[in-house]
């Protein structure tokens, strides 16, 4: 009787056994399954990454190009600047001086003339009043002063 | 003489206390049957975000902030002409140094990317060798000022346009403090041994945050560069008095 007892719960025992290891055998075989299928996902996106991980280096690298081509555009463009204004100062420079040398021969030209005037007037000096004669004189010697000293003032420009 | 007689409930008892103790047993180490697989196990979580390290400081154009906010400066004298470096503090607001943008007749300030802008003011320092220009267009950016002067053997940054040519980026430490050599400016001022060249004058000099420590505006005979230390920018930009208004030659 108890031989039969210990039979059938051993009976039972195996019974069940059997078919929790048929069950765990299916769960793990369906987990594998699950796996497999996540590692080809994960593959799949490792590959997608590496692509786009050069990709990124790759416009990083453009990136830093450009950049680099950016500043020494930037660069360029000011040294351009720079010379423009270095030029636009030494046309002014060149016409301020034009100008000034203009000025220095109109004034020369007008002691010139006025010290010739003043020559005829000296050859003839009987012919004018004396009063009148000095006073043209000390005009002439200033308008020749005043060229001689634009033209000081022009040879100092020239030498700077 | 008698035998002795056997208990027959003995032994059932005993073997009752065994069934009873091998079922607990059994039961307590046979597995129990597996659960359901789940239909998916992907956790849910937030998409990683492809920000890179230092990517908040770039702009769509790929310059970081530091480079953003240097402008080249400049200085279109009567008979003369000369370049300086500066920094924007704010969308209108440049600093440099007084000496930058001395006897000028105008200045002309352009960005890192090589853009004009318009200037609509410039103001000196007396008591520093500091100087601000406010633009009227808008600066790409502009950085924060530190709270505290550095410490000696603080990293600097600087970034300007020396000899004029293209925007740099130097590095160095903080040497120490020293009083100024030119006279310039009252108080310390910051010894660096981030190289600079003539026309780094104004350059902002940063820290490890961005922070601007100090504006440069000398350098040594022994190669070091000169700083004006930000608690001295920062007395003189809370002086409204502190800045005279700078006339054309």
């Amino acid at each position: 009787m108890v031989l039969a007892v210990l039979l059938v719960g051993a009976l039972v025992a195996a019974g069940y056994l059997w078919r929790t290891t048929a069950a765990w055998e299916d769960h793990a075989a369906q987990w594998e399954s699950e796996a497999r299928g996540y590692a080809e996902e994960v593959a799949a996106l490792q590959a997608e990454l590496d692509g786009v991980t050069a990709e990124l280096v790759a416009a990083r690298e453009q990136l830093d190009t450009a950049t680099a081509r950016i500043t020494d555009l930037a660069d360029e463009k000011a040294q351009l600047g720079d010379e423009n204004v270095a030029s636009q100062q030494y046309l002014d420079y060149q016409r301020r001086v034009s100008e000034a040398a203009g000025v220095v021969a109109t004034a020369l030209g007008q002691c010139t003339a006025a010290q010739s005037q003043l020559i005829g007037y000296l050859e003839d000096r009987d012919a004018y009043d004396p009063a009148d004669l000095d006073r043209f004189a000390a005009d002439v010697e200033a308008l020749c002063d005043e060229a001689n000293d634009a033209n000081a003032q022009l040879q100092q420009e020239l030498a700077r | 003489m008698r035998a002795p007689t056997r208990d027959p409930r003995r032994p059932s008892g005993l073997l009752a206390v065994l069934v009873t103790t091998f079922v607990a047993t059994s039961c307590a180490a046979v597995p129990e049957l597996p659960p359901p697989v789940p239909q998916d196990v992907v956790p849910s979580v937030a998409p990683p975000t492809l920000s890179a390290a230092g990517s908040d400081q770039l702009s769509p154009d790929g310059f970081d902030a530091v480079q953003r906010m240097a402008v080249r400066i400049r200085n279109v004298g009567c008979a003369s002409l000369s370049t300086g470096s500066g920094f924007a503090v704010d969308e209108h607001t440049l600093i440099t140094n007084r000496h930058v943008v001395a006897d000028s007749e105008s200045l002309q300030v352009s960005t890192y990317d090589g853009r004009d802008l318009d200037v609509s003011a410039a103001s000196t320092a007396a008591l520093a060798d500091l100087a601000v220009v406010r633009t009227e267009d808008p600066l790409p950016s502009f950085p924060q000022i530190a709270d505290d002067d550095p410490e000696e053997g603080d990293d600097v940054t600087v970034v300007g346009y020396p000899a004029g040519g293209r925007l740099t980026v130097t590095a160095g430490r903080v040497i120490g403090t020293t009083r100024d050599p030119l006279h310039e400016n009252l108080g310390e001022v910051l010894v660096t041994d981030a190289p600079v060249e003539p026309g780094s004058s104004g350059s902002a000099a940063l820290d490890d945050d961005g922070d601007v420590i100090g504006v440069v505006y000398a350098k040594t005979t022994d190669g070091r560069s000169l700083l004006v230390p930000q608690s001295t920018l920062r007395e003189m930009l809370d002086d409204t008095s502190a800045f005279t208004e700078l006339t054309p030659c």
